[in-house]
């Protein structure tokens, strides 16, 4: 039988109201308050074997201490999965469950959920890091709200496909994955049933919601360009040839850095490109064409720039999800920074 | 203008003394069928295997499929490719349905071919597990290329037409099971009930983003990368005026298959006179310059106001950079008023956390996901292997790496590999959700 860990505010927990709101996280074998309902819908697969309890302001107040605490209590417990509140609007015993969940998660490495209402400020706060399921703004919903999540966690323990966000009724987590519309229906069907929803202006609803997009501000010009250190960086794969640190030709997660001192251009023949989103011929006979050496040597040999910085940077953008091209770009970015470049020219394809 | 689709719907297909189709079953005289895919030179070593759904069978690298077919009357197949250049899309088409011929490399794989498997997890990904495959396996002496990531596999691919059409000569002067007719009239010819409809045009944004000829999906035998958005009657694409080509990750293609059994056209043909007034098939490319895209968009925008569309669908074969040109069709034809739905599958990462599409907008609010190309499959050894396995690694498929088959013979790579898998075409139900 698998086994659970339970955590509770001083008030689920049977300590006490408001007056008890400092109690010292403690934890205690087997299960109070809504702890029985859990316990009942979580057999005979699951045990709940203990129950965490700590005061909402103790938590509030002290909240680094109270999770070491907690995550010492847990130290020398064997169990599978943590379970806390569920929380409703309360917005102290929301944040608790959130941070405990989390790092429960990071700690244990074992699925963690709660749940909470819509409501709570813990929700946005945590429902990228854990499950957080959609629950009543008050106990009156705790025996709708406590099945729901015992009816997952069976599931997922026992290693059972679980289903989308909305499906099962957390809150979405951020991540996009594969599934089959069942029944089955061809994407054929579904858009053109939505495009004769939005023809009759009826309610639709769009299978890839437009995320919040990070726009980064374009920076002020260099006041002297012939005093600055210029970097060249590319996401079009230039690298030598053989491609000596093995960057992949599509969904690169990986980047190099190249010396080009003493080069006066990029010499087919002993750079070449090894991204695969584009016709490589033109680039492979001439690799400036990319990555415009030769003409960042004009410049510096002009004394329009000041220095051409002596690494070349380079990764593949094809099929590069945007994660870990930010990524890249922080980590370039950083190296770049404390050599002082201030400017770089970055090529694509 | 009409076209009469005469379906025979085949029960199982083997090989025997003759190519006859009797009582559901298709009968293939390999030799016979053999000598028309060595008409080209070029094709070295050629056998033709059946997998059959269900069956434990691993067929890679796949570079197209085609349908079995028959131009009974009113034209020719794939014109201006295989055969003349005249008008698609009249008269009768005779079609083995259910079959399918599949261009399969003996040896050599690349970038843009792709996996089948036929029974499994994988089997789901794919609307090709579900056909009753007649495998081409071939070789061809086109050795500059064995060593290229990008293919063009010319040869292969005009065998599987040539094969194609073989098989469906045994069915030209057969009485079909059912009669499919597209018959969409002119503008003038509607009847008043029909005009008061809401009109709707299809755009179909092609693979074009090769500069070399050969790549490219194809227009009546056209690269598509050399011309500005058309109307077409959406019986030439149901009638193959549009051949596939060889560029871009698998999952994201649309076969020649497909393009011939686009779904979204015939649901739309379907609902013409029903619920809406279809207008035609916008065809538009996917050209890499910044220039091009907008180009493009502008003249697809163009035809579709001027026929005075009030909705739209917009398809787009394959992701990353065409993304940008996906969203601003979309989103010209929203500043324009048509009301737009896109239909594409997306990148989310390995992780699911990425922003699906490499281009946003708000004005992109009525979107279906038909796949996340980065989703990592695991699936079981495959007890026959058509092809070769080892070219999911060796030559550089998209959803491949170094380690991607291991040591008993399972496989773990990216849906990007798969063949086909996310069928812009709407002929599939996968989807992406949020978890």
């Amino acid at each position: 039988m698998k086994k659970a860990i339970y955590y509770l505010n001083q008030f689920f927990g049977q300590i006490g109201g408001e007056e008890k709101a400092d109690y010292r996280p403690d934890i205690q074998e087997g299960v109070f308050g809504p702890g029985m309902l859990l316990k009942n819908w979580l057999e005979p697969d699951i045990e709940v074997t203990h129950t965490v309890v700590c005061g909402d302001n103790y938590f509030g107040s002290k909240k680094d201490e109270a999770v070491e605490i907690i995550l010492d209590l847990l130290e020398n417990k064997t169990f599978d999965v943590f379970i806390a509140g569920p929380a409703f609007m309360a917005g102290r015993y929301g944040f608790a469950c959130g941070e405990i969940c989390k790092a429960v998660k990071e700690t244990f490495n074992v699925p963690v959920l709660t749940s909470m209402n819509v409501e709570n400020p813990a929700v946005e706060m945590y429902r990228k890091d854990i499950y957080i399921f959609s629950g009543g703004r008050s106990a009156a919903t705790m025996r709708k709200d406590v099945p729901t999540m015992a009816d997952f966690i069976t599931r997922l323990l026992a290693g059972e496909e679980t289903l989308s966000a909305r499906e099962e009724g957390y809150f979405p987590m951020g991540i996009r994955g594969e599934t089959f519309v069942k029944p089955p229906k061809m994407g054929a069907d579904r858009a053109v049933e939505m495009l004769l929803q939005k023809l009759n202006d009826d309610e639709y609803e769009t299978e890839i919601p437009i995320p919040k997009i990070d726009k980064v501000p374009i920076a002020p010009p260099l006041a002297d360009l012939n005093k600055e250190t210029v970097a060249l960086v590319t996401s079009g794969g230039i690298v030598p040839e053989g491609n000596p640190d093995g960057i992949q030709s599509a969904s690169a997660t990986k980047w190099g850095k190249y010396d080009i001192t003493g080069q006066g251009e990029l010499k087919a023949g002993e750079w070449e490109t090894i991204h695969a989103g584009f016709d490589p011929s033109a680039a492979n006979e001439n690799p400036n064409v990319v990555v415009p050496l030769d003409a960042m040597r004009h410049f510096e040999n002009e004394g329009k720039i000041g220095r051409l910085y002596h690494f070349l940077y380079t990764t593949v953008g094809t099929g590069t999800s945007q994660a870990e091209a930010s990524r890249m770009g922080n980590e370039i970015a950083n190296e770049l920074l404390e050599a002082n470049v201030s400017a770089i020219v970055l090529t694509s394809t | 203008m009409r076209l009469e689709i005469g379906n025979f719907h085949i029960q199982d297909v083997d090989f025997g003394e003759t190519t006859v189709f009797e009582n559901g079953l298709l009968t293939i005289n390999k030799d016979e069928a053999l000598r028309v895919v060595y008409e080209d030179d070029r094709i070295t070593d050629a056998d033709i295997v059946i997998a059959r759904p269900n069956d434990p069978i691993r067929i890679t690298p796949v570079k197209d499929a085609v349908e079995p077919r028959c131009k009974v009357s009113g034209g020719e197949l794939y014109p201006g490719l295989t055969n003349n250049l005249v008008p698609a899309g009249t008269g009768r088409t005779h079609v083995l349905k259910g079959g399918c011929v599949l261009a399969v490399g003996k040896h050599w794989g690349g970038f843009q071919d792709g996996l089948v498997d036929m029974s499994g997890p994988g089997s789901y990904q794919t609307m090709f597990s579900y056909l009753l495959n007649i495998c081409l396996v071939a070789d061809t002496n086109e050795d500059d290329e064995n060593h290229e990531q990008q293919k063009k596999n010319t040869a292969l691919r005009l065998a599987a037409i040539r094969l194609s059409e073989y098989l469906g000569e045994c069915i030209r002067d057969m009485e079909p099971d059912g009669l499919e007719v597209y018959d969409l009239p002119s503008p003038n010819e509607l009847e008043d009930r029909v005009k008061e409809l809401p009109r709707v045009v299809y755009v179909l944004q092609l693979q074009s983003q090769m500069i070399e000829n050969g790549y490219n999906s194809l227009v009546y035998g056209w690269d598509a990368r050399n011309m500005l958005p058309t109307l077409m009657h959406p019986n030439e694409l149901l009638d193959g005026a549009v051949v596939s080509g060889s560029f871009m990750p698998s999952s994201s293609k649309i076969s020649t298959y497909q393009h011939v059994n686009n779904e979204t056209v015939k649901r739309l043909m379907r609902e013409h006179g029903v619920t809406i007034n279809f207008l035609g098939v916008i065809v538009s490319n996917l050209n890499v310059a910044l220039e091009e895209k907008q180009r493009s968009a502008m003249r697809i925008k163009q035809i579709a106001s001027s026929l005075g569309a009030e909705g739209a669908i917009v398809c787009e074969e394959g992701y990353g950079n065409p993304d940008t040109d996906f969203i601003l069709a979309i989103s010209e034809f929203e500043d324009a008023g048509i009301k737009t739905v896109g239909i594409t599958n997306e990148a989310t990462g390995r992780d699911g956390r990425s922003q699906p599409l490499v281009d946003l907008s708000i004005k992109a609010n009525a979107l279906i996901s038909t796949g996340n190309v980065s989703q990592i499959l695991k699936l079981d050894p495959m007890e026959v292997v058509v092809g070769e396995l080892e070219s999911l690694t060796r030559d550089g498929n998209s959803g491949g790496w170094d380690g991607s088959i291991k040591a008993d013979g399972s496989i773990e790579m990216e849906n990007n590999g798969i063949f086909c898998a996310d069928a812009n075409t709407g002929n599939h139900f996968k989807t992406v959700v949020e978890y």
